[in-house]
């Protein structure tokens, strides 16, 4: 059976399929009632784990961040050390697991450290990018008026820029620190999460729940936090669950513009972009990074489409 | 139509100035002003560079004001004259962009085109099988296939038919074969969205009255599936290829510095490494206009082709361009925009079939 169908089955919690069995008996009104008790979040957990692709691509994503925080223990080598005396070893020669690059250093350890790099950027970056984000969508989808037609129409003008232009410029400004650079990404990348926060802020300001907030009483700050803000935190955690790995494409983007975190930081765009010199004789230089990165995107985006599915709400971004 | 039409050259000229300021403003922050290079540039070469540098110090030196500088640059590029570079004060930017940008569209065309001949007949054959194995596998590649990005492609078809093979030539720009890899890499991604897109266009189509009319009559599936469904689902694809055209004409940023291609990405990649303001500006002016100037042009041809979305427009508000699919904006999330109850989370309602299928894009 396709994954794509269980995906189905599992937003439908329609009778699931004959090996779905851990969770329980009930399909009926009884589950049902089970799961409206718990939270948005919750209910989403109980569907994501349904699909193991999804489920398998979150515990991947996990080993990559326990091997990305675990790199110095790791790696057998040092990201900097040079051996000009061992360049361009292929893989599996003297100690070196996948060789080593054009100034003799390790492409396995530089490539565990590069993991390092560009989850660190890839969260951090979407965190700027969040926080930013969360502030004027809400602010935007609150008050409406003002606030609201200044960042639509500075929006549509983001969307006649790409945003991989403005994180260049802002790089050129800023210079080449990871500091820089998550600013970069995370500034270019909010536009269109602040358009999603205040989707979901005009849809959920019109529930009876939040109407009997006001009634009673609660102000505006709470009622965003309190109540507006949980209800919203499925479509966000899948667009950030996209988002991430959108900024870790970023990241090796610049790296390959020579644009990205200053050498000898590895990161998977520099190291391809210095082995491309090399790639007729020594293809594992490029092979490696590029097995790596491909996974790490692949795991994420199934991951998101999980998350997707189960929360089964990411929104139109207008509205 | 003539208003709409002005209107919106109203706006796009509009958006091109915020666009021109936030980009000078932000280049005005940058460390190392004109005459900081230019003094690098005459210690290293004697001082003939700098009664050479084509009158960059009266446009760009200190004693400019910012503003006058902007001007003056602004005023360049109305008239298409934007003066000497930094890095090469011989040549100008209109000179430097008119020789990169038939290199990208070299690449774009093609590309564009090799996208449209796959993804049509893949986007059918997933809309015709639906919900049967080759539908979930495909959409399942496409959806897989579009998280990656453009230049890992490139990567792969160098190690395969550069290294592998050894059929086609590694980087460079030299004659046609250099040209297979960077077209088939930078169609690949389009191709899987507009693949999704021509699906989820036909089911559309598929489900409306005229099909069953026309069945009714005794056509036969396949004149049925060509004549109807097919054109009918065409419209919308207007909309998504110009942008498809205008983001490769601009975004094979990545491709060509990765194959050493000398196009429009290559040279803005340049520039922003050697702080090249006048064609830093230029280039990402150019690049915002191309991308504009096809959105308009999307716009206009769609509002011929279908004449509801003009009506539709009218009643908008001035700030709402008209509906696009949603995979184009940027953002990679496509879900499906069914119910609106937060709270039934799991009502049979929202797993029906179509809902779960169709990819949201109902644009």
């Amino acid at each position: 059976m396709s994954s794509l169908e269980q995906i189905r089955q599992g937003i439908a919690a329609a009778p699931a399929s004959a090996n779905d069995t851990s969770d329980g008996p009930g399909h009926g009104g009884g589950s049902g009632d089970r799961m409206r008790a718990q939270s948005e979040l919750g209910r989403g957990w109980v569907r994501f784990k349904r699909n193991r692709l999804a489920l398998g691509s979150l515990i991947f994503v996990g080993v990559l961040v326990m091997v990305a925080v675990a790199a110095p223990v790791l790696a057998p080598y040092s990201y900097t050390e040079q051996d000009l005396t061992a360049r361009l070893l292929p893989p599996l020669a003297d100690g070196h697991l996948l060789g080593t690059d054009q100034l003799g250093r390790d492409v396995f350890s530089r490539l565990l450290y590069s993991l390092r790099t560009a989850l660190m950027i890839g969260f951090a970056a979407e965190l700027v990018a969040l926080i930013v984000a969360l502030g004027v969508g809400l602010w935007a989808g609150w008050r409406g008026g003002k606030a609201e037609s200044l960042l639509m129409s500075f929006t549509d003008v983001m969307y006649a820029f790409p945003s991989y232009l403005f994180s260049v410029l802002l790089v050129v400004i800023m210079g080449r620190s990871v500091f820089a650079i998550i600013l970069a990404i995370g500034i270019a990348g909010w536009v269109t999460q602040a358009r999603l926060v205040r989707a979901q802020v005009l849809k959920i300001k019109n529930f009876e729940y939040v109407e009997a907030a006001r009634s009673i009483g609660t102000g505006g700050v709470a009622i965003t936090v309190r109540h507006i803000l949980p209800n919203a935190v499925g479509p966000l955690l899948v667009t950030t669950s996209f988002a991430i790995p959108g900024a870790i494409i970023a990241e090796s983007g610049l790296a390959l513009l020579g644009l990205g975190v200053a050498p000898p930081t590895p990161s998977w765009g520099g190291m391809i972009i210095d082995g491309y010199t090399y790639v007729l004789a020594n293809p594992h230089l490029i092979a490696a990074p590029l097995a790596l990165f491909s996974l790490t995107m692949l795991a994420f985006t199934w991951m998101g489409d999980g998350l997707r599915d189960a929360f089964d709400s990411s929104e139109e971004d207008h509205a | 139509m003539l208003r709409f039409m002005a209107r919106r050259l109203v706006r796009l000229t509009l958006s091109l100035v915020v666009v021109s300021i936030i980009t000078f403003g932000l280049l005005q922050l940058v460390p190392g002003s004109f005459s900081d290079l230019a003094d690098v540039g005459s210690t290293a070469l004697g001082d003939q560079a700098s009664s050479d540098d084509g009158g960059l110090a009266g446009r760009y030196g200190d004693e400019v004001p910012a503003w006058e500088q902007y001007a003056t640059f602004m005023r360049g590029l109305a008239t298409w004259d934007m003066g000497p570079t930094y890095k090469y004060p011989q040549t100008t930017v209109e000179e430097l962009i008119g020789e990169a940008f038939p290199v990208s569209l070299s690449l774009a065309v093609p590309a564009t085109l090799l996208t449209l001949l796959v993804a049509i007949p893949i986007g059918m054959l997933a809309a015709v099988k639906k919900d049967k194995l080759a539908d979930y596998g495909s959409i399942f590649t496409l959806t897989t296939i579009q998280a990656l990005p453009g230049y890992l492609f490139a990567l792969v078809l160098v190690l395969i038919f550069s290294v592998g093979f050894g059929w086609l030539p590694v980087r460079g720009w030299n004659g046609p074969e250099y040209m297979i890899i960077p077209v088939v890499a930078l169609a690949v991604q389009p191709t899987a969205m507009l693949a999704r897109y021509v699906r989820s266009s036909m089911l559309e189509a598929l489900r409306d009255e005229y099909v069953v009319a026309a069945l009714a009559k005794g056509g036969t599936k396949r004149v049925v599936l060509v004549r109807h469904v097919l054109r009918n689902s065409l419209i919308p694809l207007v909309t998504v290829v110009g942008p498809i055209f205008a983001a490769l004409a601009t975004g094979t940023v990545f491709v060509e510095v990765l194959l050493g291609i000398p196009g429009l990405g290559r040279l803005f990649t340049l520039a922003a490494r050697t702080r090249d303001m006048p064609l830093l500006m230029g280039t990402t002016l150019f690049f915002a206009l191309v991308l504009m100037v096809m959105n308009l042009i999307v716009d206009l041809a769609y509002g011929l082709l279908d004449p509801r979305i003009r009506h539709q427009q009218r009643a908008d508000s001035r700030w709402r361009r008209p509906k696009r699919p949603r995979m184009l904006r940027g953002s990679p999330v496509l879900g499906n925009n069914t119910d609106h109850d937060g709270g039934g989370g799991g009502s049979p309602a929202a797993g029906s079939p179509d809902a779960a299928t169709s990819m949201g894009a109902r644009g």
